[in-house]
């Protein structure tokens, strides 16, 4: 999967999208949606060791119900936020359906814990298709999917001209996932 | 448009250094486990850096990729000269800031500091591969230094590294201005006639961006939360600036005229200026955009202030300066020159810059306290 999202790669394509992407970034990130004072105070809040409490206030931000999940789905999600490392995965493809059921949550949960996974978003996901990256759409969390749309963001991190990287102290990947999403969505 | 490159063969030279890097990180007390899965890589971004030298006497001309195909001495000379003084940077920070991790106000602080200092030495170790690749002996000689001399010791080739920092209050304020210098530095380098030196700079200022947000969210963090009063934080912006000002150089500087004949080194806007460079005053030229860019900052900062507290600004450029034409002349934070006795110098000093007194209030009382914003998060 990720070697086919990503061999036909046109990074001239780009160049618009590079062009405008600071830009981009403040549309999404410090809109009413974006929360941007919300997204960071999680940035400092959630932090080792992970409580059911942090998870709650990730879910706030997000947007999501409360979780539905049994004990041992959360243990099994919590122990994996510790064990997983960037840009692996895999590891999701051993959890349980019930764990797996909701990517966009589990995303998240990886973003804050581990700062470099970003957060799966439909109009993300919009944004890298206009950028020639299909990605297909998925609900549950599919590692293939899932880490075809890591790799792609890494890749525009690393062909991306220094001009993109604005002084911010946000992860870079939230950088180029909340200017992907406003690009997704235009 | 950009394509990093990542150099994945190392020569005998530089596999030699890396033995050196690694007693080095012992000696300052770096542990290398706290890198995790972060690599050293050597990293060049050639699209960027261009094929024509862009200025100077050999405007047009094809940039030069090896020594030997820099025409002049002087010329190789130059640009080792840059390239160890960048390098010396990048090791002293983290020779200045590494003790600073024990204390972090939160995780994400301590993981953002961390992350700032393997950077720092991954740009330091860019600068020792250019070092050991391209310039022989000379190099090799010259990237042993960068691990020889110590902030510690006062030994690092620009006064800003040498200064200690004490707490996390200096450590904002110096990847605020010295790394917004840094930033500057890096720039004017970005478009050297020496391609391997330029193409390092892409990579380079990419990271560099996240240092100076986490100095400015750091200082708008801690304005914000009240608890240090401006007027103590206000000392320690006079106290970095000055010298974040002087690691411009001299004024009328002749080196930097012969850098930018050599088309070594840059304007801070060599792409986007539309005159013809001042050849006399380029560290002028550049003094003043990043002073401009400091004063910009500082308004953002300074009005996340609580109300009744006292508006933060930039001192005078002629304030407390240790190089150029204001080096070691009496003008105080507002620019005036000032008049009074050896005595009285002193208690205006004293007035606006921290004293033993304010570090022992700063450490001791004010940080004991929630003092920036979200500090109430970490654990003890």
């Amino acid at each position: 999967m990720q070697h086919v999202a990503l061999s036909s790669f046109d990074k001239e394509r780009c160049g618009p999208f590079f062009d405008m992407l600071t830009d981009y970034f403040h549309q999404h990130h410090h809109s009413e949606q974006g929360n941007a004072e919300g997204y960071e105070e999680l940035l400092y809040r959630v932090r080792r060791p992970y409580t059911p409490e942090m998870l709650d206030m990730i879910d706030v931000w997000m947007g999501l119900d409360k979780r539905d999940w049994r004990e041992e789905t959360q243990r099994e999600v919590m122990l994996a936020l510790y064990a997983i490392r960037y840009p692996d995965t895999l590891l999701l493809e051993s959890f349980t359906d019930k764990a797996r059921s909701d990517l966009r949550r589990l995303s998240a949960y990886l973003h804050f814990t581990n700062h470099t996974y970003a957060i799966w978003d439909e109009d993300t996901r919009m944004g890298l298709a206009k950028l020639g990256i299909e990605i297909p759409s998925t609900e549950s969390a599919d590692p293939f999917v899932y880490g075809a749309y890591v790799s792609a963001i890494e890749l525009l991190k690393d062909v991306a001209p220094f001009t993109c990287f604005i002084e911010h102290d946000v992860p870079r990947q939230r950088l180029f996932q909340a200017a992907l999403a406003a690009y997704g969505r235009e | 448009m950009a394509d990093a490159e990542i150099v994945g063969d190392y020569t005998q030279n530089f596999e030699a250094w890396i033995d050196d890097f690694s007693e080095w990180q012992t000696r300052i007390g770096f542990d290398p486990s706290w890198l995790g899965d972060y690599r050293f890589d050597i990293k060049f971004d050639w699209d960027t850096a261009g094929d024509a030298i862009e200025f100077g006497d050999f405007e047009g001309r094809p940039k030069w990729e090896r020594r030997m195909q820099v025409p002049q001495q002087t010329i190789r000379d130059a640009i080792v000269n840059m390239v160890s003084v960048q390098g010396d940077t990048e090791f002293a920070s983290v020779e200045q800031q590494n003790h600073l991790l024990a204390s972090a106000p939160t995780e994400y602080d301590r993981k953002s500091a961390l992350r700032i200092m393997c950077e720092e030495q991954r740009h330091g170790w860019q600068m020792a591969y250019l070092l050991c690749t391209f310039f022989g002996e000379q190099g090799v000689r010259e990237a042993a230094k960068l691990l020889e001399r110590n902030a510690q010791e006062g030994t690092r080739i620009l006064g800003s590294f040498n200064e200690p920092i004490d707490h996390w209050l200096d450590f904002f304020m110096f990847t605020h201005f010295i790394d917004r210098d840094g930033k500057y530095q890096l720039k004017m380098l970005s478009t050297s006639s020496f391609k391997p030196l330029a193409a390092s700079m892409g990579p380079m200022l990419k990271e560099e961006s996240f240092h100076l947000g986490t100095g400015a969210n750091g200082l708008r963090r801690v304005v914000k939360q009240g608890v240090i009063p401006c007027e103590l934080v206000q000392k320690y912006v006079n106290k970095w600036v000055s010298t974040g000002l002087d690691l411009f150089g001299t004024d009328d500087s002749s080196s930097a005229e012969w850098a930018y004949v050599y088309g070594v080194k840059g304007r801070y806007d060599e792409r986007e200026a539309q005159q013809p460079a001042d050849r006399e005053h380029l560290n002028e030229a550049s003094r003043d955009l990043y002073f401009q860019e400091l004063r910009d900052e500082m308004r953002r900062i300074s009005k996340v202030r609580k109300k009744g507290e006292p508006e933060l600004y930039i001192p005078s450029d002629r304030f407390k300066r240790g190089i150029g034409k204001y080096a070691g002349k009496r003008y105080t934070v507002h620019g005036e020159e000032f008049e009074g006795d050896d005595a009285a110098w002193d208690e205006y000093l004293s007035a606006v810059l921290p004293s033993e007194e304010d570090e022992e209030k700063l450490v001791n009382e004010y940080m004991k306290e929630e003092w920036i914003q979200y500090r109430e998060w970490k654990g003890d």
